[in-house]
């Protein structure tokens, strides 16, 4: 069995995320089997301990960040389990630690570990043979381990089309804090209303009562989700590592389109941009994704083209280009994508936009390097605030992450334009438009600018909230946001939700910090 | 400034697998793209273009579908294309596939400037180049990586050499070979696309170009593939810890032997 | 295209699945090539019936004149290349088993010292300008001309070229005005025991395979071979060998002028570095090569990439190991998510020891270590670092 280590400064890297929060820890372990898990964490449970579960550390709400306890590090648990076929329909079986990048590259080029295959495996894998197929959640940090997708749900930009983690996973093993595992397939349990009944495989019964708000009607990864008639595999989905280990998932695999086309859409003015995607995200089929980069954003990477080497391989911002919608088409033929493409660039005429101010990315080269350009984007807001942060040490950048439905998109945009500009801070805004789920990020250029944004950001998640959005819509909830939940679904909410922890988890013992505030009664030392 | 871009057609990945059970080319959808070398040079002629006014023909030799790509190739700034394309063009090694090209070449008549990428990322030869400026009888520079001065009757360019850099002024028409970073190139716009699509490319085969068939193809080709094999395997290496820590301890060791 | 001996054919398919153009189907029963065909030879291979083959040609007309293997000798700053010396040393061989002589071409002012080098390294004798200007070495269009002029009086069989930028640019010209083949960058030369022709083995085709390219119809056989391919001969002050001035070229008007001539070193210090970290698409993201550098700093090594970072703007050029890029011959190479392409593994070949780090077992690049470690080597690269900086 592979031992819990005591923490030591060699292990510091697993102090923090992708959030740049830094926790602290007693113990760290690296399980490699089911086995290994079950045994660490009944330790843990016997002796009281909190566990912070952890995968690649990529997320940006630091739910892997411990504040104390034991760290249960699954990014060795890698192993590809099984393959299975069914109604042309294929599903893949992997454990927590793989990585989104590895099970796509796998996927890609049909080189499946197959160590673990049984025949039956095998002979899926043969039927794959000729096709091409991958696992459609497309998160931009594509290091992150499917474990970690699952625990916060996470989406991207071809959410649009395929929509969150969730959808694409059928059946999961999850052990729970007492060590006792759950083994649950889509369909095979799910509630009555709000009354959900769990057997584990030793043969322990729970009765759950499920709390009783009602979620947005928006993209969200707020806390657990709940509605009447649950499939438990949801409520494990999502819950931020609170409430079991997730040990093996199977996810359904999607046949990869034919044709993609990426096209950019440039822009003079942002009412422009936003009244073309209002009107195409409604009326296209087929768009995989609906994504937006206001003036500042594209100022960001003007800069960036300028100065660094690394980015030099963007293409030119022409100077009248000030903001741009970027659209993804998945279709079966290439014909298919050329139809659509022009009846975008009529609609983008008939919004006041100019079709000659467009980029088309028709193959993988290309379409790589609007990738590369969506990427930049956040990576040169990090470094102006890494650039920031060695004179004013204790700011950081603000991300917002909130959705809001269909509806509301003008007014939130509005909000964002009005509040930023009155508290005269600086930000760039990109992401989502097509889910109303705008990354709006608040560039603090001293400590006064952070406190401001600070207090702003409040404000849009209760605005956000009352419009009935989520203000989380994709990286969860994790510690960082814990306080905005609270404003989203009030304190009973929150406590129902940590009653339904509690009898799961009774001491306490996952995730600590994550979704609300400790459930223990007093901290560990 | 009347510019010529040669552009090949090569496989979008260069990276071809096999399949290690079945010992088959994995196939996959990819489909063709032009050689990035080529975008790059169509970048620089594009930008000529737009410096000095102009007229810039894409060429190519290859099979009937390479229209396809010449038609990319118009939509991301040329104004026309032309493609030799011909049973008696099939199997040519790079002396039979620049004599053919410098058919094209006289065809489309009337040229400043030819560009080429430095090399095609499937063969890798980088010889077309300098070979068709040869069998035209013009100077050819390679690895240009800046055009400094533009005119009608002459350029200066930046060049890589083997010791550092030089600076080389050329009386036209010549043939230059441009590395990848000597431009990025643009993208088609919708608009672009939409004109291209109206835009038909001009086919010729070796009856066309008047062509002697003895120089051209397979039969104009002097050099001829022999044996094809894989790589035999060298011996075994050692199995070191699958462990990360265990294998780092292992590396560390190694790199203080050599020390 | 491919030739398909209908006698022997069955229709099996199975040239079809390995071709990787679509160039084959199966029509009434028999393997069919089309136009797309390149002439790989993987379906060769792959027919369990021999049923297919290379194209045959006319067979050459009399070639019998040309006799003798020539090296075309580059120098930069007054002294020879390395891999005029390597290519001097191989070809050394080569002339051994043909029975001829080998002949270096000393592209440079005129020196006795240089001459002397190119003798005491293998060749027989040096072919070199009484008077020539002293920025030849640079002068590509001397280089052709001179070439030209005496490739076309005294016939050599076979002319090699360092694929140099230099040679690269000059070689092709030649073989154009002198209409024959070249073969870029091959990886090994031998003679052919039956025609006495020089085969010539290059990596082609994405580099899954290795092509033996024969020019059996026109002369001189012409070849270039990039630097560290070829192991440098050792210097044997024994033998002597003839030094053959050749007449000044005319003078002629050009229509190309260099300006100016900069000197830039260090660009391909990799290819001189004693330690190399060499980083592959396995390393995950752009990120990462941070922790790349970090470790090379900690441990004095330099950084070289495989060509997909070059190409995906992870790195530059000048860092990029393999065939098109650097050829490298560390004391220890510590190779990182690199899978091991031919092209890549033919940059690499000539380093002492070499240590790979890759999930995939099947990587190719374990066959070419001589110690694998079958793990992620970013944790690995965590881990290493971590010993560095106690």
């Amino acid at each position: 069995m592979e031992q819990i280590i005591p923490y030591s400064e060699q292990f510091s890297v697993y102090l923090k995320d992708e959030s740049r929060t830094v926790g602290h820890a007693q113990s760290i372990s690296f399980p490699k089997s089911e086995s290994d898990v079950i045994a660490q964490l009944s330790d843990c449970s016997r002796q009281n301990i909190p566990v912070t579960i952890q995968g690649a550390r990529t997320g940006l709400a630091a739910a892997a960040v411990p504040f104390g306890g034991h760290i249960l590090n699954l990014s060795m648990m890698k192993q590809v389990l099984a393959l299975r076929q069914e109604n042309g329909q294929f599903f893949l079986t992997v454990e927590p630690g793989l990585t989104l990048l590895e099970c796509n590259q796998m996927l890609s080029n049909r080189r499946l570990a197959t160590a673990a295959f049984s025949a039956a495996s095998l002979a899926a894998l043969d039927e794959m043979e000729g096709k091409s197929y991958f696992f459609a959640p497309d998160p931009t940090e594509t290091t992150c381990t499917i474990g970690g997708m699952a625990a916060c749900n996470a989406s991207g930009a071809r959410s649009f089309l395929y929509g969150p983690t969730r959808n694409h996973i059928t059946a999961l093993r999850v052990v729970l804090a007492n060590g006792e595992t759950l083994s649950l397939r889509r369909g095979q349990a799910v509630a009555r209303h709000r009354k959900l009944h769990l057997t584990t495989e030793q043969g322990t019964n729970y009765a759950l009562s499920l709390p009783q708000y009602r979620m947005p009607n928006t993209k969200n990864a707020s806390g657990y989700y709940i509605k009447d008639n649950l499939d438990a595999i949801d409520l494990f989905l999502g819950s931020d590592g609170t409430l079991g280990v997730i040990t093996a998932l199977e996810l359904k695999l999607t046949l990869l389109p034919a044709s993609i086309f990426g096209i950019s859409f440039f822009f003079a003015a942002e009412e422009t941009a936003l009244r073309f995607a209002d009107t195409v995200r409604h009326q296209m089929p087929g768009l995989a994704s609906v994504e937006y980069f206001d003036e500042a954003a594209l100022s960001l990477l003007r800069r960036q083209k300028e100065t660094g080497t690394a980015f030099s391989a963007l293409p030119a911002i022409a100077k009248e280009d000030l903001c741009c919608v970027y659209l993804e088409l998945h279709s079966d033929t290439p014909e298919e994508n050329m139809e659509k493409m022009k009846r975008l660039g009529q609609w983008m005429e008939y919004c006041g936009g100019d079709q000659s101010r467009t980029w088309v990315a028709r193959n993988e080269s290309d379409l790589s390097l609007l990738h590369f350009f969506r990427h930049a984007v956040p990576e040169s807001a990090n470094q102006i605030i890494d650039e920031r942060k060695k004179q004013y040490p204790l700011i950081t950048k603000l991300g917002a992450d909130m959705s809001v439905p269909d509806d509301r998109l003008f007014d939130v945009v509005h909000l964002y334009r009005t509040t930023l500009a009155s508290a005269q801070l600086e930000s760039a805004t990109w992401g989502h438009l097509g889910n109303n789920h705008l990354h709006v990020n608040i560039l603090p250029r001293n400590e006064d600018d952070y406190r401001a944004g600070k207090a702003l950001y409040l404000q849009w998640a209760k605005a956000v909230s009352a419009m009935g959005g989520a203000v989380s819509a994709e990286h969860g909830v994790g510690k960082i946001k814990a306080p905005f939940l609270s404003l989203m679904y009030g304190p009973d909410a929150i406590e129902e939700m940590r009653q339904l922890k509690l009898t799961l988890d009774p001491q306490s013992i996952l995730g600590n910090g994550n979704l609300f505030p400790s459930a223990r009664k007093e901290t560990w030392k | 400034m009347n510019l010529i871009v040669c552009m090949k057609q090569v496989p979008s990945s260069n990276e071809v697998r096999m399949d290690p059970k079945t010992k088959t080319i994995i196939r996959d959808a990819k489909s063709a793209v032009l050689n990035p070398f080529d975008r790059s040079a169509l970048e620089v002629a594009v930008q000529l273009k737009e410096q000095l006014g102009g007229h810039i023909t894409a060429l190519s030799m290859g099979i009937a579908d390479t229209a396809r790509l010449l038609e990319e190739a118009i939509s991301c700034g040329a104004d026309e294309a032309m493609l030799l394309s011909d049973r008696a063009f099939a199997g040519a090694d790079t002396l039979a596939t620049s004599y053919a090209l410098s058919l094209g070449v006289k065809e489309i008549g009337n040229y400043h400037l030819i560009l080429c990428g430095k090399m095609a990322v499937d063969g890798d030869t980088a010889q077309i180049g300098p070979e068709l400026a040869e069998t035209l009888g013009i100077p050819h520079i390679t690895d240009v990586t800046q055009i400094v001065f533009a005119s009608e009757k002459e350029l200066i360019v930046s060049r890589k050499t083997d010791g550092g850099r030089q600076l080389v002024q050329v009386t036209l028409p010549a043939l230059l070979t441009v590395v990848k970073e000597i431009a990025q190139p643009r993208l088609p716009s919708i608009s672009s696309i939409l004109r291209a699509n109206k835009t038909p490319c001009t086919i010729r085969n070796a009856q066309n170009l008047s062509a002697d068939t003895s120089r051209t193809g397979l039969a104009g080709s002097p050099t001829q593939v022999v044996k094809t094999f894989t790589p035999p395997p060298k011996k075994a290496g050692v199995r070191l810890s699958t462990e990360p820590a265990q294998a780092a301890r292992e590396i560390a060791a190694l790199f203080e032997e050599v020390k | 295209m491919i030739s398909i001996d209908s006698a022997l054919c069955r229709g099996c398919g199975l040239c079809v699945k390995a071709c990787a153009q679509q160039a084959l189907s199966i029509e009434n029963k028999k393997a069919l090539c089309k136009e797309s065909c390149t002439l790989c030879g993987i379906c060769i291979d792959a027919c369990p019936f021999g049923a297919l083959s290379f194209p045959q040609k006319d067979k050459a007309k009399d070639l019998s004149a040309y006799r003798g293997i020539w090296v075309v000798a580059q120098c930069l700053e007054g002294k020879l290349l390395p891999v005029s010396l390597e290519l001097v040393g191989k070809a050394r061989q080569l002339a051994d088993e043909k029975h001829v002589l080998l002949s270096a071409v000393l592209l440079s002012a005129p020196s006795e010292a240089l001459a002397q080098e190119l003798i005491f390294a293998g060749a027989d004798q040096v072919l070199l300008l009484s008077t020539a200007p002293s920025q030849m070495e640079e002068e590509e269009e001397l280089a052709f001309r001179l070439l030209a002029r005496e490739i076309a009086q005294r016939k050599p069989e076979i002319v090699l070229f360092g694929a140099t930028l230099f040679g690269r640019s000059i070689a092709p010209r030649l073989a154009a005005h002198l209409q024959t083949g070249l073969t870029a960058d091959c990886t090994e030369l031998s003679i052919d025991p039956q025609q006495g022709l020089l085969l010539q083995t290059r990596p082609a085709f994405g580099g899954n395979l290795m092509a033996t390219i024969a020019t059996a119809s026109a002369r001189p056989q012409m070849a270039t071979v990039r630097s560290g391919i070829f192991p440098l001969p050792p210097k044997d002050l024994s033998r002597i060998g003839q030094q053959v001035l050749l007449p000044a070229l005319p003078k002629k008007k050009t229509k190309l002028h260099i300006l100016e001539s900069h000197r830039e070193t260090g660009c391909a210090s990799i290819a001189s570095a004693p330690l190399l970290v060499v980083a592959g698409k396995g390393i995950g993201t752009k990120k990462n090569m941070k922790l790349v550098h970090q470790f090379a700093q900690l441990s004095g090594a330099q950084v070289g990439v495989s060509r997909p970072l070059v190409e995906a703007g992870w790195a530059d050029y000048s860092q990029q190991v393999g065939q098109t890029g650097f050829t490298v011959r560390p004391k220890l190479l510590l190779s990182l998510g690199v899978s091991g392409a031919i092209q890549h593994l033919a940059g690499i070949m000539g380093a002492e020891t070499i240590i790979a780090v890759n999930t995939d077992p099947d990587a190719p690049i374990f066959q070419a270590a001589d110690y694998c470690i079958e793990a992620d080597c970013m944790a690995v690269l965590e881990e290493l670092i971590q010993i560095y900086k106690i």
